[in-house]
This record gives structure tokens, sequence and C-alpha cells, in this order.
């Protein structure tokens, strides 16, 4: 079993705390930890996110997450790395 | 910007999304919105239970490509809208549902006919909106039609609260839409394109695997090219029949559970799956772990969430496919002007199985109707233009087995949800989409069932559909699984009898012509007789025989390898040089 760390910007509507852990919990993605807090800009909050994965890959949680219309950006943290992983599957496609 | 209340400015916004038509069923929540409405320029079409709004909506989508739309009030008449939702997003249709909510005050505390319809729709809706506040209607409902088409397409509900729909308001619809964490790509990098070229290049056996992604993002003629091009075989999912021609040599038919031996055979056997906008769905892979074992795959969608979801996608090819497909042709002429790959011992082999296992079907020797006699001669009778659409069971299968389809959007099921009902409202949205074609319904008799009613809002409202009932007495397909798995137990299978309901009284009393056929010899001459009515929505009750089965089969969760083309018959592979 492989742990996770995520970073997720979203966006602070009502109902957002909902669609993750509704998306967690409907793809049967254990969650370890999730906590929520808020960021500099009051549009936005953070979620970090531990997750626990045994037979789904991180890219396909991420992906998922990242369907979410209200999340922005999804980071992956990486233990003893000073740099987190940028995820996102939506970059900025001008298009 | 001009002043008005919520609900003026909700018909407003949908008038400037370019709404032409809506399903719906008024209530308390959702009353304000239906004086507006009265007299709007949408056309607001009544129907007779909210599940028919939604698959009207949906059907009207499938055939024109634009967003459908449905509207209900709250609680029962919100929660009436969750199967056609659930399957509109199983099959990615644009659909934009509204319904009126509770006043805002009163949200939470279990007031009459409030549901939590935002949280129920949650899991499968694209997205979805609680609104409590008049000035954010214009800019949800932008936001809600920008969503559902675009991308992926899928259902997005707008929940509004009635008190937000009474207050005054400043309309001002927004000129663009631009959301943060949504930005669906359109066009593919181009190293995924050259990536995609040279793999087709170095592949002997490849197959072109379709889905519904090809129709949704209109490229068949895209398809077409690419196709003949690399000249290589072609399959259409359930979602993907008519995305290309069934006439055209290269292709090979429906893959999956009731697919062609040919098609299946040509996915199992393949080096390499050009994998057009499908998502290798358990009914088309089988058991997964046997699917195509030596086959690679280049996976191209719209969808990032589809790649590596089921399958590893050797090269992925993120984008519009449309744009994707287009993007490809040239990179694949280029590529095969330096190294063209010899197809043709493959197409030999594909073309051997063709011949070898056409699909086919016995005529009952007591003199009774063959089942998929009357959907071939449905077809062949009705020609190439007309819109088909099914419900779900034996009829479907034969619905998208029997009927040549040559034209995408004129194909349309539940494939994803499998919803029993879907038919006769999705025929309904589909001949609102599309007046001048014929739109024919191919139901179940356990389907009609259920589903039924909106052929009084078909009579009362000028839409002449035509509805050719598979009545074999039975939930069929779930029959057929016991014949074949449980020893023929029929457990609460069998609906008893082909007279009760009396199918045509039924119609005649909802307004429509009612038709039945019990003979081989009537069948030519009943449906030409429903054809030459225009005027009223007609019901054939075509009175079939009970045992007929759908065959090829892969059992569930069996290997695509085990196909079997009757019972306990699988093809001779020994024949066949594979
Ligand atoms: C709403 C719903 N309930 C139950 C099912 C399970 N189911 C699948 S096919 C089928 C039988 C359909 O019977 P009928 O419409 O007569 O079609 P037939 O198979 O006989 O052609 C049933 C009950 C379903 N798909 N949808
Ligand atoms: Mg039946």
């Amino acid at each position: 079993m492989a742990q996770h760390t995520l970073e997720v910007i979203v966006e602070n509507s009502p109902g957002v705390l909902a669609r993750v852990a509704g998306l967690f919990s409907r793809r049967a993605y254990n969650i370890e930890r999730l906590s929520v807090g808020p960021t500099d800009n009051p549009e936005t909050s953070k979620m970090d996110i531990v997750v626990n994965l045994e037979g789904h890959a991180l890219e396909q949680v991420i992906a998922q997450l990242d369907k979410l219309i209200n999340v922005i950006a999804i980071k992956e943290i990486v233990p003893n790395s000073a740099q987190p992983i940028v995820h996102d599957t939506q970059p900025d496609y001008q298009n | 910007m001009s002043q008005m209340n919520g609900a003026s400015s909700l018909v407003a916004s949908l008038e400037a999304a370019g709404v032409d038509v809506m399903f719906g069923i008024p209530g308390g929540a959702i009353l304000p919105a239906y004086d507006p409405i009265f007299s709007s320029s949408i056309r607001h079409i009544l129907v007779r239970h909210e599940q028919g709004a939604g698959h009207a909506a949906t059907g009207y989508a499938q055939v024109t490509g634009r967003v459908g739309v449905c509207i209900a009030t709250s609680g029962p008449g919100a929660t009436n809208l969750v199967t056609p939702l659930a399957d509109a997003a199983m099959d990615s249709v644009p659909v934009v549902a509204i319904t009126g909510q509770v006043p805002s005050v009163a949200i939470g505390t279990d007031a009459f006919q409030e549901a939590d319809i935002r949280g129920i729709t949650m899991p499968f809706a694209k997205h979805n909106y609680l609104i409590t506040d008049p000035a954010d209607i214009p800019r949800a409902i932008a936001e809600a039609f920008h969503i559902a088409s675009t991308g992926r397409p899928g259902p997005v509900l707008v929940d509004i609260a009635k008190d937000a729909l009474q207050k005054m308001t400043e309309f001002a619809y927004p000129t663009s839409v631009s959301l943060k964490g949504y930005k669906p790509k359109l066009a593919p990098d181009a190293q995924s394109i050259t990536d995609a070229a040279d793999l087709i290049t170095q592949s002997s056996k490849p197959v072109f695997y379709v889905g519904g992604g090809v129709i949704k993002a209109d490229a068949s003629r895209e398809l077409m090219e690419l196709a003949q091009l690399l000249g290589a075989p072609v399959v259409t999912t359930l979602m993907a029949r008519g995305a290309f021609p069934d006439s055209h040599p290269l292709n090979l038919g429906m893959p999956g559970m009731h697919g062609t031996v040919a098609a299946v055979t040509a996915l199992q056997k393949a080096d390499l799956l050009i994998t057009l906008g499908a998502r290798f769905d358990d009914r088309v892979t089988g058991k997964l772990s046997t699917f195509a074992v030596n086959a690679k795959v280049i996976h191209a969608d719209v969808d990032p969430a589809e790649i590596g979801k089921n399958r590893f996608a050797d090269v992925a090819v993120l984008g519009d496919l449309k744009h994707s497909i287009a993007a490809l042709i040239p990179a694949l002429k280029f590529a095969l002007a330096k190294n063209r790959p010899d197809l043709t011992a493959w197409l030999r082999q594909v073309n051997s199985l063709k011949a070898t296992y056409p699909l086919g079907y016995a005529m009952p020797t007591d003199g009774s109707l063959a089942p998929q006699y009357v959907i071939e001669r449905l077809g062949k009778i009705s020609g190439p233009e007309t819109i088909f659409a099914a419900g779900v069971g034996q009829h479907q299968m034969w619905a998208s087995q029997f009927v040549s389809y040559e034209n995408p959007r004129t194909w349309l099921n539940s494939g994803g949800l499998g919803t029993m009902g879907y038919a006769v409202p999705a025929a309904m949205g589909a001949k609102v989409g599309a007046p001048d074609t014929t739109v024919w319904a191919i139901d179940g008799d356990g389907c009609f069932q259920m589903t039924n009613q909106e052929l009084t809002t078909c009579a009362l409202n000028n839409i002449p559909i035509k509805v050719a009932i598979i009545n074999n007495e039975s939930l069929g397909m779930v029959r057929q699984w016991q014949t074949l798995f449980y020893e023929g137990r029929y457990s609460n299978t069998s609906l008893e009898s082909k007279r009760i309901p009396n199918f045509p009284m039924l119609a005649e009393a909802m307004g429509c012509v009612g038709l039945s056929c019990e003979r081989p010899e009537d069948v030519d001459a009943t449906i030409e007789k429903a054809m030459n009515i225009n005027d009223q929505p007609v019901v054939v009750d075509f009175r079939v025989a009970r045992d007929a089965m759908v065959w090829p089969l892969v059992a569930a969760g069996a290997s695509n390898d085990d196909i079997m083309i009757a019972r306990e018959t699988a093809p001779d592979w020994d024949s066949q040089e594979l």
C-alpha cells in the first residue's frame, strides 16, 4: 500500500469538500487524512489529502480529482524533496 | 442590464444560451419560473413524468448535438430526474437540468418537497449548482451550458431556491465563461500525434476501436478519411453505431458482449488498438486481463481520466477527437510514405471471420414471428436516414445488430446505464430535434411499460414518433440469462401475456394509432402502414416468439476468447487462420 500526499487548491465554493470526499468514496480510494484550510486568496482553499493507494494508480486519482470543476491545481508532496511535483492534466491550454 | 425577478432572469438566460425547447413539469418551488416561460419564445413541452423530460432532453441532444434542457420542481420532481441524468452522465450527453428548490431559509429543515438534489446528483453530474442569490443565475446558466457542451459532454444541474426566483435582480448574461478549474483541451500535442502515427506504421494487425466520442465530436468524416488511409478494420461500439457506415467493407460491426465474431476476435488478435473516443468498458473488453493481450494501445480521448483507467495506453492523444483525427491524417500520410505496413494477411483473416460468422438468426418453425426479422425489416423499409431509439434488453441488442447504421446520430440508446424506459421519451426528444426525420423507437414490452405515458405528450404536442414494441411477453434479456446461467428457473421474468396490457388499445387511449402484427407475412405491410401515418404517433405491437436469444454472447466476466455463437457453440477456430 503506497501513501501519497496531495495538496489540492480548490475554489472556495459550497459543497466542494463534499465533492472531493464523495469522489474518493465513490471510486474506492482510501483517504488517510484530509484537512482544509484557507489560502492567501479568499476565493480558494487548500486541501491536504493523504491517500492510501492499493490497486489504483496515483495518476488516475489525480485525473479524476482534476475533473472536478472546482479543483484548480494539484501538487504531489514528495517526502525529502524540496519541490513538490505539480500535476495538472488540464493546464492552461489556450486553444 | 435590466431589472427583473430571478425567474425572468432565468428564462432570459436560457434564451441567451440559445435554448429553443425544454421538457418539464411545474410545481411549487419552480412555479415562479413557469410564469415567464408562459410568454417566452422557448417551446416548453409538458411531459407526463420528469424521467421522460430527462430522456427527452437526452434524445434531443444526441440527435442535434446541442444541449438538451429539462426542468422540474423540487423534491420528487427533482428526484425523478436522477435516472435520466445518471443516464446522460454514463453516455456523455450534454444536458442541463433546472430544478426549483425550497426557499433558502427552509433549506436544511426537511421542508415540504425538499430534497438535496445537488447532493444526490453530485456523484455523477459533470457539475451542479445550488443558487440562492438571484444575481448568480445568469452566470450559473452560462457556465452550465459551457460545461455541459464542451470537453467530454455531460449533465449539469442548476438547482435554484424559490426565493431566488422571486427576488428582483439585475439581468446581464455573461459574454464569456472562464473557469479556473476547467479548461478542456481541444488540440492534441504534436508529439502525441507523431508517436501515434509511428506506432501505426509498426503494426501489422491494427484495429480502429471506435467509441461514442467520435459521434460526440462530430468526427465521422475525419474517421472515414483516416480509416481509408490506413485501410485497417473498424469496430463500432454500442455507443458508436453509425459513426462509421455499416455498409463499409472495413466495418466489422460491434464488439463486446453481443458483438460480432469478427469484431470481438479482431480486437483480441490485434497488435494495435487505435482507440478513438472509447473507454474500455467491461461490456466491450470482457475479462480485462485477457482482453487484446498482444495489442499496444493508442488512446485518443478528450477526457484525461479515461487514459489508463482500465487499460494502459502506449500513446495517449489528449484532445477533441475532431482535432486529433484531423491532425493524425497528415501525420500518418507522412509516416506511411516512409513505411507502409502490409495489412493484407490481417484483412484476409478478419474478412474470413466476417464472412464465416455473419450475424444471423433462426426463423421459428411454428410460424411465429422472429424478433430479429421484425427489426431487420424495420431497418430496411425505413432506410438509413431514420433515427432509431432503443430500450434496454434483447430488442436493444437486436436493434444494434440487425439495423444497418450508415450515419452518425441515427442510433440512440442507453449504453452505459442500461436504462429501461429510455426509448419512448428519447424518441420524443429526437423527433423534436429532428422533426422532418422518421423516428422509430424499438422498445421491449417490459421497457415500454416504464415510460409509455410520454406517448400522450407526443400525441398532444404533434410529435409523431413511431414505436415498435418487440412483445415477447417477458423481460427477455434477464430470461435469457436465466436460461443460460440459472438452469431455466424463470424467477419473475415472465410478463405472462402478449395481450395484457393490450398495447394497441393503450396506444389508442393515449391518442396514438395502435397496430399489431403477429405473422411474418404481415410484417412489411404493417411497417409500411405505420410509415404512412405522419400526423399521429403510431405504436405497433409486434407479438414475437418468446424464446429467441441474442447471439453471439460473451458471458459476463468471461474472456472474449470464449465467445459463443449459439448455445454451447464456439466458433470453429481450427478452421481459421489467426
Ligand atoms: C430500470 C431498469 N430496471 C431493470 C433492468 C434490468 N433489465 C435489463 S434488460 C431487462 C428486461 C427488459 O425487458 P423488455 O423491455 O421486455 O426487453 P427484452 O429483453 O424482452 O427485449 C431488465 C429487467 C434495467 N436494465 N433497467
Ligand atoms: Mg420483452
